[in-house]
């Protein structure tokens, strides 16, 4: 009992801290499918609005980023409906974590 | 604090200090005022830049832009430049027979999802006028995608303000007269 007691907290903190602090350079997926975030594939999501978004889905981390024009403005490719998203951006999921979709 | 009894009683409290430890080193993370956020760089399949950080579990992303909120791109989507001393009269957003038909050809060859077309002007003539033409301009290429099938995703006119070339000469100033179109792929 007590022993099992001490494994839990010190599994329960291993995890915690395996998990809290990837240090100040943000720029690594770590863990089973570790890349650099620059390899990441993303699809277009459409805004209620009908403008575009780059979105990736990267297994447990999702990522959303504007898609805009050489002006700054958005752009609204009118390729899909508001509200749906298109193309193949859930190369980082599995079916354990994540959407395997 | 109690007299530590047995080695099983010592390896229990040393376990639950470092799990409190640990708890308290993340909540003290968490509630710090500045924690280092060094972001790398995703180039989106336009070609421009995305900040993006992964702090383990969750991901941030956000664009590139300058403080003038220009996205920073490698490469542009400009895909047709049009000089408009051929294509319309001075003063002029009206588009001759000819000039329908090689429009009309170019959208038709080029095939993108949609079109957003900007019109330029170089700096003489008032900033109001020059607002004024470029849109007319802009609005009669626009027409003319629209009459070959192709989808207009926006129509601006931009004036004098996005030189892409010194007004200071005459060379300069025959360059910002023109027609842009981006492709959306």
């Amino acid at each position: 009992m007590k022993f099992a007691k001490t494994f839990l907290l010190l599994s329960a903190a291993a995890a915690l801290s395996a998990c809290s602090d990837a240090g100040p350079d943000k720029s690594v997926d770590r863990g089973i499918d570790e890349k650099h975030l620059s390899q990441l594939k993303a699809g277009v999501w459409i805004d209620p609005t009908g403008c575009d978004h780059w979105i990736i889905d990267d297994g447990v981390e999702g990522y959303l980023s504007a898609r805009l024009d050489k002006y700054g403005k958005p752009v609204c490719s009118g390729t899909a409906p508001p509200n749906t998203a298109t193309g193949d951006f859930k190369g980082g999921s599995t079916s354990l974590i994540g959407d395997s979709i | 604090m109690t007299k530590v009894r047995s080695t099983t009683g010592r390896g229990i409290l040393s376990a639950m200090a470092a799990a409190a430890l640990g708890l308290a080193a993340m909540t003290g993370a968490a509630q710090a005022g500045t924690e280092q956020y060094i972001p790398t760089i995703w180039v989106d399949p336009d070609g421009c830049e995305h900040w993006v950080m992964d702090d383990g579990v969750e991901g941030y992303m956000t664009p590139h832009t300058t403080r003038q909120g220009i996205p920073v791109c490698r490469r542009g989507n400009v895909c047709g430049v049009i000089n408009t001393d051929q294509m319309f009269a001075t003063d002029s957003s009206r588009i001759s027979g000819a000039g329908k038909e090689r429009l009309m050809q170019f959208f038709q060859s080029t095939g993108a999802t949609s079109y957003i077309i900007t019109g330029h002007t170089d700096s003489r003539a008032s900033d109001q006028y020059n607002m004024g033409l470029s849109l007319r301009r802009a609005n009669s290429v626009a027409k003319v995608a629209q009459s070959s099938g192709a989808r207009i995703a926006d129509v601006r006119g931009y004036g004098e303000r996005m030189p892409k070339a010194s007004n200071a000469s005459a060379d300069g100033m025959a360059q910002n007269r023109r027609v842009e179109i981006i492709c959306i792929r």
